[in-house]
């Protein structure tokens, strides 16, 4: 392990966004966990995240919309997207507002750690 | 016969037998001097005048006639006088009793040998004969104006191709007058084959239908009826009867009806489209129910299947090591979620109604990508090989969901070879395989899933594409028909091949789109 990120997880649905964040803690990620879009663009504007994992549909301001708001703050904002079924529309939304990619629940798990590694 | 005796002695004596046999015959006979009293009258003369033969000898017409007739009567007398042929004369004659006759009067001038002149007529009562040419002719009167009248053309034409009578309606059609259609060739009045002559179509009587021609051009559709040759009793030659009805305006509605019964056709047609439509609609909106169900039901389980599958992998980090003995409970996990995740992206293939998304694609490099990837997640024991037969084809496909086909046919085909982890008798040397082929054909591309299994018995084979069919253990019955749905949705549709005991071949097809302005 190289160097530690700092990584927000955002995710309404908290087993989730939890046992998420517990592995990449257990990647000696610092992980900060938040559960609504607003909490999220809050924390940003609080720190800069080297990283981000995404939920995309949620009650109240959905995951690419909270995105989209976050990069006029931190426009070097690196987030993937976390998705239970193809919300295309919204995932092209996505993508061409700068996002990294995007990852099918349930998720593929070393690949998000792979992922982790490349963003070091 | 005596009277007409060889001696003159008897001639002499037979002159009374021989008035006598002239009062007998029934033609009027009379005899006038040249100055035109009478001197002999038959009985049937004296039946014409009114007068016994005694009072009438001596008198002259003028006696017994009206004036007018007398005086005309007594100048064709004089006529034939001054003549020595004799003459005929339709005289009108009114007799004492105020009877009228027509009589047919032959008179010729007689000279005896001693030099006097007499004057013998016959009268030939013709007041029949009269009546009944009188008849005749108002009957032709009648003929003629009914001839004239009746909204049907009439043509009396002759051998010879002349025409002895055509009717007003018939000039009217062909918009001629009488002395131009004399002059019109008969053939060039009907539209005739031309293996036909106009006397082979009307020389027998006939009724046929055919168009009416005027100086080359339709002017009607007729109904023609022909009396066929007519023998004319006592004139050279045969002649034919020709009527024309009009029935262009009964063809106008024949097309009418026709065309009425061409709509109704078309209604009801539309009719039941209509109601293909309303039932599409109905299982349409069933669909997008069903869609709006899957996806809400996809999200809420995938998300705790995340959670559980990121609890199990940082379980398995947290132990890793540790000598739990616990690895395989946790593989036994992580299959599970699999399994479940590929349950629900079956339902949402099958329950998709969105339009397909079109990309354009070197569709060869997309197959050879799609089953690269499922081929890692094969049982080792499954050889797959994959022939790519289209070149370089570039089209546009929903590659998304497209890959979802080759997915379930390709993980169908891995099922039934090595399902439960028995392997199909056929002992050690059996090796379970999968063939993907790709081929351009007339109906476009074709992308083939041979396996080398059991093969699907002929019962299942009809039913296998039906949704909730399934014969696995385990499976949802949704992996054919979503196949199916994602290729109708391109335009194209799935055909399955197989015989118990020799494998099966699964061949997805769809139309080669190759812009997307083509898809739009």
């Amino acid at each position: 392990m190289a160097r530690t990120l700092s990584i927000l997880v955002l995710d309404d649905n908290a087993e989730n966004a939890d046992s998420l964040a517990e592995l990449l803690s257990l990647e000696e990620h610092k992980v900060q966990v938040v559960y609504s879009g607003q909490e999220a663009i809050d924390a940003y504007h609080a720190t800069p995240f080297d990283l981000g994992f995404f939920d995309v549909m949620m009650p109240g301001k959905n995951g690419v919309d909270s995105f989209l708001e976050i990069r006029q703050v931190r426009p070097d904002a690196k987030v993937y997207f976390m998705t239970g079924y193809s919300a295309d529309d919204l995932l092209k939304k996505a993508m061409e507002g700068g996002a990294l990619g995007f990852f099918g629940k349930p998720m593929d798990l070393p690949l998000v750690l792979d992922v982790c590694q490349q963003a070091v | 016969m005596s009277i007409f005796g060889k001696t003159p002695a008897s001639r002499i004596s037979d002159i009374d037998a021989l008035l006598q046999i002239l009062d007998l015959v029934p033609t009027s006979i009379f005899v006038k001097d040249a100055e035109l009293n009478f001197v002999f009258s038959n009985e049937a003369h004296c039946k014409i005048i009114g007068s016994e033969a005694d009072k009438l000898l001596g008198l002259s017409d003028a006696d017994f006639y009206p004036q007018d007739q007398a005086k005309r009567f007594m100048e064709a007398d004089r006529s034939v006088l001054n003549s020595p042929e004799p003459k005929e004369f339709m005289e009108l004659a009114t007799s004492t009793d105020g009877s009228t006759v027509y009589s047919l009067t032959r008179k010729a001038r007689v000279i005896t040998s001693g030099g006097a002149t007499y004057l013998v007529g016959t009268n030939t009562n013709v007041t029949g004969m009269k009546s009944y040419e009188a008849e005749l002719e108002a009957k032709e009167a009648r003929y003629r104006a009914l001839a004239e009248t009746v909204p049907v053309g009439i043509w009396h034409l002759h051998e010879d191709g002349n025409t002895a009578y055509v009717n007003p309606f018939l000039l009217a059609l062909v918009s001629m007058t009488e002395a131009e259609f004399a002059e019109t060739d008969p053939n060039d009045m009907l539209a005739i084959s031309p293996d036909k002559g106009m006397a082979d179509m009307i020389g027998t009587a006939s009724r046929f239908e055919t168009d009416l021609m005027s100086r080359g051009k339709v002017v009607a559709r007729a109904m023609v009826v022909s009396s066929g040759w007519l023998d004319n009793a006592g004139v050279a030659g045969r002649s034919v009867m020709v009527t024309f009805v009009d029935v262009t305006k009964i063809s106008d509605l024949q097309t009418v009806n026709d065309q009425v019964t061409r709509l109704n056709l078309e209604l009801s047609e539309n009719i039941m489209k209509l109601k293909a439509t309303q039932e599409e609609m109905v299982k349409a909106g069933r669909m997008a129910q069903l869609g709006q169900l899957t996806a809400t039901v996809a999200h809420e389980l995938r998300n705790p299947l995340a959670a559980v599958r990121t609890s199990a992998f940082v379980l398995d980090r947290k132990i890793k090591g540790k000598g739990m003995g616990v690895e395989q409970q946790l593989q036994r996990i992580d299959s599970g979620v699999v399994r479940c995740d590929n349950i629900i992206s079956q339902l949402l293939d099958f329950a998709r109604t969105r339009p397909v998304q079109r990309k354009l694609l070197d569709l060869d490099n997309w197959l050879a990508k799609v089953v690269e990837e499922e081929a890692a997640k094969l049982p080792a024991v499954v050889s797959i090989e994959c022939t790519l037969g289209l070149g370089g084809l570039v089209a546009a496909i929903d590659a998304d969901r497209m890959s979802r086909c080759l997915i379930n046919l390709i993980s169908n085909a891995s099922e039934v070879l090595v399902g439960k982890g028995d392997v199909r008798s056929g002992g050690a040397e059996f090796v379970p395989s999968i063939v993907i082929r790709s081929s351009r054909t007339g109906r476009g591309i074709e992308i083939s899933v041979i396996d080398n299994g059991p093969g699907i018995s002929a019962e299942n084979l009809l039913r296998v594409k039906e949704p909730l069919f399934t014969t696995k253990s385990f499976g949802t019955g949704l992996g054919l028909p979503a196949v199916e749905k994602i290729l109708e949705q391109h335009g194209g549709g799935l055909e399955i091949a197989s015989k118990p005991g020799e494998g099966a071949c699964f061949t997805a097809w769809f139309p080669i789109i190759e812009t997307l302005e083509e898809a739009a």
